[in-house]
């Protein structure tokens, strides 16, 4: 014991722990000072970031507007539409895979297929197995509850809403419409200041394109509490911790209604049947109203929106971009195409407006006009004809003279008035504005000498004179209603989801022509009898119930050997000539006027013609239907009333 | 003559200290209560965790009460066998462990692991002790003398660094710096030594230090350029701390752990949970209890009856000391992150059984603080 002591010596230590104390007090008053500088000097910012790591804002979708034809009936909507997706580094390859596969019933070579994409993926060394890959699109509903409810044992596993547009009718009327397109990165740079972010669609083409501000509607936010993983937390106490405002609701995007009537569309299409490529407009000439629209060949909007799945998509890009026909080109506005012989009432008027003619006097038309030492050609020998059977029987060379007579300049200036040359600014596609050529034109465009015969083609709607199908139906019913030239309507009433009335479109006049009634006479007649007279031109092509006007128009197609992409073997038809018809029905106090474009469908009265009665026939039964429905309506609805009943 | 009873007749069971005792008590109680929070939320498999804890922790009262009671001139006879006995363990440990996040730390034992790493701790204190007990030096260390304890620290530091644990091997080092800090050095040699340690740190960087590491100092030093990787956890943890605020968010409140934005929430995190749901008041109350307890060990030390008890009182209060410190000073973000658990909050069986010995050692110096006074002790006081 005495020995322990002895060792003990502790003189080394003296005074030692009294510095290891100090620099333990000083540790913690480090410490302290840290602390509290986190915890209270700057307690406020850490605060916020915890804050932020919890709570986000998650975006609420908004519904598109819906779209309907006049009567209410549904033309786009939208159709809900679930996806699947799974990320290939977390998705575990023996238990969570087979399973999955099963509940989506996936046959052996789609399951084939997705295990081998996963499994490369999972052999990839860069992040790209980190990201979500798409296992199936649009889901049925069935499975989504199946898959929700073995939530749990599918980790790695999504079903990501997907809203698609829908468009009911698919390629009827699909270029009216328009469709969908993903929003790509470069427009993305400009559109984000307008609240598009990345995978959103917007209108590409038609309504959905030139009403895309109406139609889109606005997100909304909520905030919700989530934890590290992503996970959302909606328990009481979670939620208690999400601050004001909370949730900002989305704005749906507003309804329109068009004055198109999709029983007028429908018309159309089975009037076209036979034809493979053209347009057709139809034109309240009271209004401007766009009472129907159609370009063939059409495409499926739902296939081009991603509705049917991205193969679909693919594939219809594909076919829409190398067919010789033009699907995606909207013939009846985003093409031009000389007028042919529909142009000629427009340039009787131009002659009869500069007083220029003697409508009774008879000019010989023996087949051909000389002029110089050129020969301009007639469709036929007419003989003599005055103004009235030349726009009957369509002769050319009495034009050839009035063309002559009248000169560029003036024939180009009634043309302008009617809007030729001009965009009309329906604003849904892209739109040709056509070509109205002056001499000044030619002195720009046209490197030699100004010949008159420019000015003798243009007098027969050929040469360098092109027109849009829309350009020409206003401009008809100008004809029609006597000289008022209206901005053409498509959108009748814009209205919120649960039907109110935002916004009545009405009728916007765009210009009255100064025109004389005997001068609009004497071309009516002549219009009525290119129906109706013997000698005319869509004679053969009366109907016995219809009541129309019109005028044929055979457009010269300039000759080429080889077609736009297509085979030698079809060159034929692209050599042909365009087939027009212009009307407007009843000649008596028209309604609308029917404009209708073959392409390449050869002669105007006989291919074109019939296409247009028989829209109109369809639109005269469709009147009288309603007109007697509306009738038993008020009947059945007022049946006290004594009026009527002896 | 009887072990228990000193010159005067006294029991050493008369001297308990209550202090430690009730100190000690209070943070393992804390710290229980901390793990329930922070295990509250995580996987299932974890919510049991702080019962285990609970078992650990009786288990280990049963060893400190078995530290306290046999008369540390035994342990002190025994000091290079239980310090041989460690190095052993850490030996097998490379041979047996199996390979847990990139290290080797645990021989598996049953559905527990047993880490040697930890118990080494307290035997390099002992074997410290033992060494500087025998070989006093009242007029100071010179180099020399210092290469024996820097040897018998270097071996298990080797050892560990090969699983590798850098914060084990640290701790023990700063045990070795500690106890070398009560013993007299010569200016001389604290010189040498400081001007090699700053040639050699770049050498260690360079050629010491493994990938994750260096990429831990460097995204202390540079905390925002890495908030993704290897600066996540100290991230978060510091958000943790901040958001605790003057009173807390309340207990099992703190976002950021009922979020999930704290990792090892249980193992080396346990103080952002702590300071998330307690605040700044809180904080200084556990503060307050680990000074005490630590600078309390430094008064045992001073108290102690020979050379052996006040070395290994230190070496004790060393460990507990640099394990808090650099386990409150990595997650509150002064210190880099390095794998250090915090004393009796942590969860871990070995962590809490060498921490309850470690306690039960210096209760029993204490008790026997007047077992031989003699002249020699008083002028140790503070």
């Amino acid at each position: 014991m005495s020995v322990l002591v002895s060792r003990s010596d502790m003189g080394e230590f003296r005074r030692r722990p009294r510095w290891l104390a100090v620099v333990v007090v000083f540790a913690f008053l480090a410490l302290t000072a840290r602390v509290f500088y986190m915890q209270i000097v700057n307690g406020d910012e850490y605060r916020a970031l915890a804050r932020e790591n919890i709570i986000r804002r998650v975006t609420l979708a908004t519904t598109r507007g819906v779209v309907r034809d006049s009567l209410g009936r549904v033309l786009a909507s939208n159709r809900p539409s679930y996806n699947v997706y799974c990320v290939p580094s977390k998705l575990d390859m023996n238990s969570v895979w087979p399973r999955l596969a099963g509940y989506m019933q996936l046959n052996a070579q789609e399951r084939e297929r997705i295990q081998k994409r996963i499994l490369d993926l999972k052999s990839d060394s860069g992040p790209r197995k980190d990201w979500q890959i798409l296992v199936k699109e649009d889901v049925s509903r069935d499975l989504v509850a199946t898959l929700e409810t073995h939530a749990a044992e599918l980790p790695s596993v999504d079903v990501v809403p997907a809203p698609v547009r829908y468009y009911p009718h698919a390629e009827l009327g699909a270029h009216v419409l328009g469709y969908m397109s993903e929003v790509d990165s470069d427009a993305l740079v400009r559109l984000r200041a307008l609240g598009y972010m990345e995978g959103d669609r917007r209108g590409a083409g038609g309504v959905e394109r030139g009403w895309e501000s109406y139609l889109r509607g606005t997100r909304g936010w909520e905030k919700v509490v989530v934890d590290s993983r992503g996970r959302r937390h909606v328990d009481p106490a979670s939620m208690a911790l999400i601050d004001d405002p909370k949730r900002l609701d989305p704005i749906p995007g507003r309804d329109l209604r068009l004055t198109i009537d999709f029983d007028i569309q429908k018309a159309i299409h089975t009037a076209m049947r036979s034809a493979l490529a053209g347009a057709t407009v139809v034109v309240d000439v009271r209004t401007g109203r766009i009472l129907g629209m159609i370009s063939k060949p059409s495409y499926d909007p739902n296939e081009l929106s991603g509705g049917n799945g991205v193969q679909a998509l693919k594939s219809a890009y594909r076919r829409l971009l190398s067919d010789p026909l033009q699907p995606s080109l909207d013939k009846t506005m985003s093409g031009a195409y000389p007028p042919g012989s529909t142009y000629k009432p427009f340039t009787a008027l131009a002659a009869l407006r500069e007083n220029l003619i003697d409508t009774r006097k008879q000019f010989d038309c023996r087949g051909y006009y000389q002029f110089g030492k050129r020969m301009f050609k007639c469709t036929h020998v007419h003989g003599p004809v005055a103004l009235e059977q030349a726009i009957t029987r369509s002769c050319n060379v009495y034009f050839y003279q009035l063309g002559e007579a009248i000169g560029l300049d003036r024939l180009a200036r009634t043309g302008l008035d009617f809007g030729f040359g001009q965009k009309t600014g329906l604003g849904t596609n892209v739109e040709s504005q056509g070509r109205m050529p002056t001499r000044a034109w030619y002195s720009q465009h046209y490197k030699g000498q100004f010949r008159v015969g420019f000015t003798l083609n243009a007098a027969i709607g050929q040469g360098a004179t092109t027109v849009t199908a829309l350009q020409l139906a206003l401009s008809y019913a100008a004809l029609a209603n006597g000289g008022v030239l209206y901005e053409p309507q498509l959108v009748h009433s814009v209205e919120t989801a649960d039907g109110t009335i935002v916004q009545d479109l009405s009728p916007r006049v765009r210009r009255r022509i100064n025109l004389r009634t005997e001068d609009m006479a004497l071309v009516h007649r002549g219009l009525w009898g290119v129906v109706n007279e013997e000698k005319g031109t869509a004679y053969n092509e009366r109907l016995a119930d219809v009541d129309a006007a019109g005028k044929t128009g055979t457009a010269q197609v300039s000759h080429q050997t080889v077609g736009l992409g297509a085979d030698d073997s079809r060159v034929w038809y692209f050599n042909r000539d365009h087939a027009w018809f212009a009307s407007y029905s009843p000649s008596k106090s028209p309604e609308i006027a029917v404009i209708v474009l073959i392409e390449h469908g050869g002669a105007g009265g006989r291919v074109a013609a019939p296409v247009a009665l028989q829209v109109m026939r369809a639109y005269h039964k469709l009147k009288a239907e309603r007109a007697a429905k509306k009738a038993a309506a008020a009947g059945s609805a007022a049946p006290a009333s004594s009026r009527g009943t002896p | 003559m009887s072990l228990h009873a000193d010159e005067h007749g006294f029991h050493a069971r008369d001297r308990f200290d209550w202090p430690l005792f009730i100190c000690a008590t209070l943070i393992a109680v804390i710290g229980i209560v901390n793990l329930y929070s922070a295990t509250s939320v995580a996987k299932a498999a974890l919510t049991e965790l702080y019962l285990n804890q609970i078992y650990w922790m009786v288990a280990g009262g049963i060893l400190a009460v078995a530290a306290a009671s046999i008369d540390y001139r035994h342990i002190e006879r025994f000091a290079y066998v239980i310090y041989a006995g460690g190095l052993v363990m850490l030996v097998l440990v490379l041979v047996l462990a199996r390979d847990i996040r990139g290290s080797a730390r645990w021989i598996p034992i049953g559905s527990f692991g047993f880490q040697p790493s930890e118990f080494m701790k307290l035997c390099l204190a002992i074997a410290l002790a033992k060494y500087i007990h025998d070989d006093p030096h009242a007029e100071g260390r010179t180099l020399r003398d210092l290469a024996a304890p820097a040897a018998l620290a270097a071996v298990p530091m080797l050892l560990v660094l090969k699983q590798p644990d850098l914060g084990t091997a640290l701790i023990l080092g700063l045990i070795l710096v500690s106890v070398l800090g009560l013993s007299r050095i010569q200016w001389k040699s604290l010189l040498t030594i400081f001007v090699t340690a700053i040639v050699a740190l770049p050498l260690v960087w360079n050629y010491g230090l493994k990938d994750y590491q260096r990429m831990r100092v460097t995204s202390f030093l540079n905390p925002e350029a890495d908030i993704r990787g290897a600066g996540w956890h100290a991230h978060h943890a510091r958000i943790a701390i901040g958001n605790g605020g003057f009173l807390g968010q309340g207990y099992m409140k703190g976002t950021q752990n009922q979020y999930l934005f704290l990792p090892d929430q249980y193992s080396d995190f346990p103080f952002p949970v702590f300071a998330e749901d307690w605040g700044f008041l809180g904080t200084m109350v556990l503060f307050g209890l680990y000074g005490f307890l630590i600078l309390w060990a430094i008064r045992i030390a001073s108290q102690a009856k020979n050379r052996f008890g006040a070395v290994l009182a230190v070496g004790v209060g060393a460990m507990i000391f640099w394990q808090s410190f650099f386990n409150l000073g990595m997650v509150s973000g002064i210190l880099p992150v390095v794998g250090v658990p915090l004393p009796l909050f942590s969860y871990g069986g070995s962590s809490v059984f060498t921490n309850m010995i470690g306690l039960g050692l210096l209760m029993n110096i204490s008790m026997r603080r007047y077992s031989y006074a003699g002249a020699d002790s008083r002028l140790l006081r503070l």
